[in-house]
């Protein structure tokens, strides 16, 4: 039988919480339980594609500690949960309209598409809901 | 006795180690044995309980001088 779905919404564009997210979304997915991450407000600035890591990668002595000491990277973890389990990543439609970004802008394969918070939270009833 | 593929993950933070070993019993076959070291202290609990919840099977763990050695068979 199927775990029940992981819905994880991240909102927050701090190291340290886009590093939870992805740990909690990456090893969900391995773990036979389908995670539909969905990415909004300033959370969406830190997959804009072309950045360096250093204007990625915000936040306090974890951030800091983590960038020191090598911890995977974020995107890399999204990207193993999307191959090796059930993981998908959507953009939030509003965040992307408020900023002019596209799906071309962000990360290359990370997002799946982009999806309004009605028809998310319509999904989300599916499952348990994480707000990051 | 089919030659045990061994993955290198020390030095990796968690979920490092983990990944890794999926990665590998992925392209396994059946009855295959990956060990892969690692100095996350979180493996040893960690990949023990992926290993229950997807239906492998766990061959051993065995403790080394700051990192553990874990046996991990591909069983589906």
């Amino acid at each position: 039988m199927s775990a029940e779905p992981l819905f994880i919404v991240l909102c927050s564009p701090e190291h340290e919480k886009v590093q939870m997210a992805a740990m909690l979304a990456s090893v969900a997915a391995v773990s036979d339980r389908p995670v539909h991450l969905f990415v909004s407000m300033n959370a969406l600035l830190v997959f804009r594609n072309g950045i360096s890591a250093n204007e990625r990668y915000q936040g306090g002595a974890m951030s800091k500690l983590m960038r020191e000491k090598k911890a995977p990277d974020p995107i890399t973890m999204l990207k193993q949960g999307k191959m090796l389990g059930q993981l998908t990543v959507n953009a939030c439609s509003m965040a992307l309209d408020v900023t002019g970004l596209g799906l071309d802008d962000l990360e290359a394969e990370v997002f799946d598409g982009q999806l309004g918070l009605t028809k998310y939270l319509a999904d989300a009833e599916a499952g348990e809901l994480l707000f990051i | 006795m089919a030659q045990r593929q061994v993955i290198d993950a020390r030095g990796a933070f968690c979920p490092g180690p983990l990944m890794e070993l999926i990665a590998a019993l992925k392209l396994a076959n059946v009855g295959e044995e990956i060990e892969v070291l690692s100095s996350d202290h979180g493996s040893i609990k960690d990949i023990p309980e992926w290993v229950k919840k997807v239906g492998h099977e766990m061959v051993g763990i065995d403790q080394k001088d700051g990192y553990a050695a874990i046996i991990v068979k591909k069983a589906k």
